[in-house]
């Protein structure tokens, strides 16, 4: 019980330290805080209404409920706030503390937190929903915190096993992009809603069949029965908590003596690309290789490029309903340039991914000169897999659509459209360079304190460009196809004028760029 | 014999604090220079305003008589630095690395492939030459950051405690790297903690506190027949502590508790 109270108070300390002096950080809490009671009234009003649904449908509701909680304890945690102080059981390694006393710990710390308790909150609502009876009731309450105790140390053994993948730096390269599936995962219903496959009660039936007997299941079919089998259940319940409960203190133990093994890595091949030999040897060559390395080894990059793929085919379904008939002429060339304008949002904090290793440069770089050929390199290497992308998603979207001829204007719009990005994410690069944080994770894209900066960013970037691509894109969805000549032509003015323009307001401004680029994220 | 750097009144300030009071830097050229202080003393702070990774807010920094805030071009070709921190391009190669630092300064590529592969063997790197930055220790970290610092052939080398962290293999490998070069006249500053480091290495030393230079000369001048470490202690006042707070520190119980 002592043991548990300290850690308790040691992740309330440890969250409000992480508040002290910091008004930025505050209003985050606050917005959390204001999310997170939000959420639990309404998951808790949600959980009551149940009870307005015929007993049976009610269970099936709650049983779905309640294992998407447990899914979602288990996945959640891992992608979006990776392991934050007391979580970490290698900082605690060194206090004498028994791997008991240190797993009552971890699970008081686990439960201590806005989340946990809008979960407990909400989890609770499945009693008014569910139970009917006086032993509903009285099963229910266990239930709950059963249910409650069961995501907690599910989501904690998966941390702690994995927590020494997730330390080393191969375990959070694939993390970063093993991330951006769930969230493609998490579209997948929403498409499949869109078509309209079946009916919604047959699929809640078939869902609930399949995890009624999965431990969440139970413990909604133990409040919703009330009586001798819930009973059962619920002690069936309680034995799969207390193994998962083992299961933690296991790992746990493992864990605390487990040395980070990352640094035995391969070697990488050695001697320059095609790319390389075919460029003049100098400064564009080197910068050019670089970035292309870059873009193949740097998950922020495989990040960045892969949603930008993904974003055009969401865009498919939903500018088309899911169906070609729907479609215009128009469909290829709004996909490609919308494809592009994606691709060339990457560039619109080019400095922020070399982040603290900016300097390199910086103390090389001693004209503006230097400036340009290195944003032109960037820009080449990013035209050397955008162009043959964009090639696809333009004869991709031409096919989709049936009008193969507006797939050579769609291309063309496409290229457009990316030489503009480039230019104008060229200008932003350094009017507001802002942190990559060095923890890889998808969803954060700057550091504490730059967030409304990095918004600024790419709201300002993404509206430019859409401005200066009117000139050429409108005209051809109008009906002008002949504009799209002139469409890549125009992006390569825009690019030239872009870099030029960054290139002079960047170099005088170079050291505030790298203390921009190198906040401690 | 013209200086290889000198700073006038060079000057910083963070919010309210100042972290760099009126620093007047000198190391002549060809020297072996060290610049010490205790922690916060702005060692770093002036590294990086004399090569032009931060913007002073007030002063002059001049090296081999060219003005850094405006000859950055004659500026830049002259230096290398290795700055603190060590933050390289992580998801390159160590040759990869060198090979990018030369050939962004304009050098042609067989030269630079040849400087590297030479660098990396004195280094020695060789095996890991391949492996990404990213997964090199510290001492590796040091040794392929120095070896980009160099490989542009710089006349004065800037180094941020270049022996932090360092095993004793790798600091024989740095410190016999820096002496060819400051024989062949060119100069090198670093900043450091360790004053017996100092004591063999250097023919210079500049000793700052609170953001100023104390003492700079010959090594000798500043040691005045002490020792350089009671040469510093002395410099920048930091006495024997009363240790009458720590009483219980090292008592152990009575046996058969």
């Amino acid at each position: 019980m002592k043991t548990a109270l300290l850690f308790a108070q040691l992740k309330i300390r440890l969250l409000g330290g992480n508040l002290r002096g910091d008004l930025q950080r505050k209003l985050g809490f606050v917005f959390t805080l204001l999310v997170a009671s939000g959420l639990a009234v309404l998951g808790f009003a949600l959980m009551s209404l149940i009870r307005l649904a015929p007993p049976d449908v009610a269970a099936d509701i709650t049983i779905v409920a309640f294992a998407s909680f447990l899914v979602s304890w288990m996945i959640v945690p891992l992608l979006a706030f990776g392991l934050d102080d007391t979580l970490d059981p290698a900082r605690l390694s060194l206090f004498p503390l028994r791997t008991r006393e240190l797993a009552v710990g971890m699970f008081t710390a686990s439960a201590t937190g806005v989340w946990p308790v809008a979960m407990l909150i909400v989890t609770s609502g499945a009693l008014v929903g569910l139970a009917r009876s006086v032993g509903g009731v009285l099963l229910g309450v266990p239930a709950v915190l059963l249910q409650f105790a069961l995501c907690l140390v599910a989501s904690r053994l998966i941390t702690t096993s994995l927590s020494s993948a997730l330390r080393s730096r191969r375990g959070r390269d694939v993390l970063a992009v093993a991330a951006l599936f769930v969230v493609v995962l998490a579209q997948l219903p929403n498409l499949l809603v869109n078509r309209g496959l079946g009916d919604p009660l047959a699929m809640l039936r078939g869902l609930s069949g399949a995890l009624r007997w999965t431990p969440p299941g139970l413990a909604a079919h133990a409040i919703a029965d009330g009586g001798l089998t819930g009973l059962a259940e619920l002690a069936v319940l309680a034995l799969v908590v207390a193994a998962l409960g083992w299961l933690w203190i296991k790992a746990l133990s493992r864990a605390l003596v487990t040395p980070d093994a990352s640094t035995q890595a391969a070697s990488v091949r050695k001697g320059g690309g095609l790319v390389d030999r075919l460029l003049p040897d100098g400064p564009l060559a080197a910068v050019v290789t670089k970035e292309l390395k870059y873009i193949r080894r740097e998950p922020k990059f495989r990040v960045g490029w892969f949603s930008a793929v993904v974003v055009t085919v969401v865009l498919v379904f939903s500018l088309t309903n899911g169906s070609p008939d729907g479609a215009g002429p128009w469909l290829p060339i709004v996909l490609t340039s919308v494809a592009a304008l994606m691709i060339a949002l990457q560039s619109g904090n080019a400095f922020g991914i070399d982040g603290r290793s900016l300097w390199m440069n910086a103390v090389a770089f001693g004209a503006e000169r230097d400036l340009r050929v290195d944003l032109a390199g960037r820009h080449l290497a990013n035209l050397l897999l955008a162009g043959p992308l964009l090639a696809v998603v333009a004869v991709g979207g031409g096919l989709y659509a049936r009008s193969p001829a507006m797939i050579v204007p769609a291309l063309l719009a496409g290229l457009g459209a990316l030489g503009i990005g480039l230019g104008v994410g060229a200008v932003t690069s350094v009017l507001m360079p802002y942190t990559v944080p060095e923890r890889v994770n998808a969803f954060n894209s700057a550091a504490p304190g730059q967030g409304g900066q990095a918004l600024a960013s790419s709201l300002g970037a993404m509206l430019t460009v859409v401005l200066l691509s009117l000139p050429f894109v409108l005209p051809i969805v109008l009906g002008l196809v002949w504009v799209c000549v002139l469409a890549p032509v125009y992006g390569l003015a825009v690019e030239i004028a872009g870099t030029r323009l960054a290139a002079k307001i960047g170099f005088p401004r170079l050291p505030e760029l790298v203390a921009a680029v190198s906040k401690a994220a | 014999m013209t200086d290889a750097v000198r700073t006038h009144g060079l000057y910083k300030q963070y919010g309210r604090q100042t972290a760099v009071a009126g620093v007047d830097l000198v190391v002549p050229a060809g020297s072996f220079a060290g610049l010490v202080g205790p922690n916060g003393a702005g060692k770093t702070t002036t590294l990086s305003m004399i090569t032009a990774l931060l913007r002073p807010d007030g002063g002059r920094a001049e090296i081999d008589g060219f003005d850094v805030w405006r000859d950055p071009v004659q500026v830049k070709a002259r230096i290398g630095v290795l700055p603190e921190g060590l933050r390289l391009f992580e998801r390159l190669s160590g040759r990869e690395l060198l090979l990018y630092n030369g050939r962004l300064r304009g050098i042609p590529k067989a030269d630079v492939e040849q400087r590297a592969a030479e660098l990396l063997d004195v280094m020695d790197l060789t095996g890991s030459a391949d492996k990404l930055v990213v997964d090199y220790s510290t001492g590796m970290r040091k040794k392929i950051g120095l070896a980009a610092a160099l490989l542009h052939n710089p006349s004065v080398l800037f180094l941020d405690e270049p022996f932090e962290g360092v095993d004793p293999v790798s600091a024989n490998t740095l410190t016999d790297v820096l002496r060819g070069f400051t024989a062949s006249g060119s100069t090198v500053i670093f900043s450091s903690h360790v004053m017996e480091l100092v004591e063999r290495l250097c023919d210079w030393v500049s000793v700052m506190s609170g953001g100023a230079i104390v003492a700079q000369g010959p090594i000798d001048e500043v040691r005045a027949g002490r020792s350089l470490n009671q040469a510093f202690l002395d410099l920048v006042g930091g006495g024997h502590h009363n240790q009458a707070g720590l009483s219980w520190l090292g008592a152990r119980p009575q046996e058969g508790r």
